[in-house]
């Protein structure tokens, strides 16, 4: 379970980021998050990721409270989390099939679990047959299938995507969206940052609208609210 | 849960990184074996200034003229007393006898002239005395001349002390050039390393948002110092010796005034010298180009 309990974070030039953010997502849950530029989400997410620290209340993720973990056990928390970005950072000099592997090695998976693993997570996303690619060969929605296969690698708990489906064509938003659906069904907590209205509407899950540093709106079966609306 | 990492693993990654940013590993390498070098050439230079030196003159000598009067015994007293003073390294007494035959050998041309004296032996009985510290040396030789049966007391400290005066002149200038160029190569080596690691800053960060700990992510890195450090020192110190053998050659056929001490007799110290500071200077310059990366 992820739990803000009145979190507040102030950059150090006096930026209110977030203010007195209350929100709950429980295991397995689907969750939307949108907002207009500028309204905390992005760092909501660093929070989450813990690039920073909360001014004031607290945040657990799991067993961590993220408010008291030390720097040491950071890399072990994140381990928890798959994260899959709208630019992908993939690594570019490595296959799809070495970058996937590359998450396991991080964690210092023996090369034969990496062996048995990676094949199975290719088969997910549909890219077993791309294995030897380099992402430059790819297009932008099977990067992005590199990206969520990397992202699944070590069996996180929770799924982060940032924005994970604006740098690519329609029809491939569609299927990303539609894996990511199907990674939630197997019980893994998702959350999406996005700005697409029409992908957040289709899909009728739950929805935490943000604007100006606070949780505007939070209902399940939402809709993307526009900025005027709210 | 910790898990243990592949070591193999950590060696492939360094090559690899070494080989995708080979320009920067060539200037890197370049900038530190060209330091090393400098800082050999100049080391060479001081030992052999020092050898120089101390081959001019073997001045921590003091020479004791005994009495001529002074019996056996009271010879032997003295040299009990000698014994007993501090600072020396090492007393030779020289009888008369040898004294004169050391003289004899000398100017053997003469030799009929020593026939005629050695019926009475003109020469006094000496102690040649070395001493071990230059600074206690003035108190040596009062403290000699206070004893008995001491007819004189010969020695050069004064220059000693000049000669002494610029040894360590040269070792103080020696010591901050070292320094100085140990900085500099230190922090041309951290300028060369960063853009090798700022090239890959994207790979790191996407690294930490996988959960790669500081070790994991640090270790190729510091392992690729290490082979900079070593493949500079091997190549440093082979254009070392070739340039000191050619030095070498050309100064014991043409000037031969001035003595050039063989590599052989410093080669395991400048091998040493050269990898330590080779790989430390590689070590820290990756260690330091990282620290900014290496927040959590």
């Amino acid at each position: 379970m992820i739990e803000f309990n009145d979190v507040t974070k102030i950059f150090p030039n006096g930026t209110v980021a977030l203010e007195n953010v209350n929100l709950k997502i429980e295991d397995g849950e689907f969750v939307f998050i949108v907002g207009a530029s500028g309204a905390g989400k992005s760092t909501l997410m660093r929070l989450l990721l813990r690039e920073e620290q909360v001014t004031s209340g607290t945040l657990r993720v799991g067993d961590y409270d993220l408010t008291k973990i030390p720097n040491y056990k950071i890399p072990y928390y994140r381990r928890q989390l798959g994260m899959v970005f709208q630019d992908f950072r993939l690594f570019d000099k490595k296959t799809v099939y070495e970058n996937v592997a590359f998450a396991m090695r991080v964690i210092g998976e023996p090369t034969s679990v990496i062996k048995r693993r990676v094949p199975t997570i290719l088969s997910i996303v549909g890219l077993v047959d791309k294995y030897k690619n380099f992402p430059s060969e790819l297009s932008g929605g099977e990067q992005q299938r590199v990206a969520l296969a990397r992202a699944l690698a070590n069996n996180p708990r929770i799924i982060i995507a940032d924005e994970p489906t604006a740098n690519i064509d329609p029809k491939m938003k569609m299927e990303i969206m539609n894996l990511l659906v199907k990674i939630n069904s197997k019980g893994k907590t998702v959350i999406v940052v996005t700005h697409e209205k029409n992908i957040v509407d289709y899909f009728q899950k739950r929805v935490v609208t943000i604007r100006d540093g606070h949780v505007v709106d939070d209902r399940i079966g939402g809709m993307f609210e526009d900025d005027e609306t709210v | 849960m910790m898990r243990r990492y592949n070591v193999l693993y950590f060696f492939q990654q360094a090559f690899k990184g070494l080989w995708r940013n080979g320009l920067m590993t060539l200037a890197a390498i370049t900038v530190l074996l060209s330091c090393l070098v400098l800082m050999g050439s100049f080391s060479l230079l001081v030992y052999n200034v020092n050898v120089n030196i101390e081959e001019v003159a073997q001045l921590n000598e003091i020479v004791v003229i005994v009495d001529y009067e002074a019996t056996d015994a009271e010879v032997e007293a003295l040299n009990a007393h000698i014994n007993s003073l501090d600072n020396i390294e090492k007393i030779t007494f020289v009888s008369k006898e040898e004294g004169l035959e050391s003289e004899r050998s000398r100017y053997e041309e003469y030799s009929y002239l020593f026939e005629e004296i050695a019926e009475d032996n003109p020469l006094p009985d000496v102690f040649k005395i070395t001493y071990e510290d230059n600074s206690g040396a003035a108190n040596l030789v009062y403290q000699l001349k206070q004893l008995d049966h001491v007819s004189k007391v010969n020695n050069r400290t004064d220059i000693a002390n000049d000669i002494e005066s610029i040894k360590s002149g040269v070792s103080f200038i020696f010591i901050w050039f070292l320094v100085i160029l140990f900085v500099i190569s230190i922090f041309i080596i951290i300028n060369t390393i960063k853009l090798g690691v700022e090239s890959r800053s994207r790979e790191i960060s996407a690294m930490r948002y996988i959960g790669a700990t500081n070790f994991f992510m640090m270790t190729p890195f510091i392992i690729e110092g290490i082979i900079i450090g070593l493949i500079s020192s091997a190549i440093g110190y082979l254009i070392q010796s070739i340039l000191y053998n050619a030095i070498y050659d050309t100064m014991s056929n043409n000037y031969k005034m001035i003595a050039v001490a063989p590599l052989s007799d410093v080669q395991s110290y400048l091998i040493l010298g050269f990898v330590i500071i080779g790989v430390v200077a590689g070590v820290l310059g990756s260690a330091i180009s990282l620290r900014k990366y290496m927040k959590v």
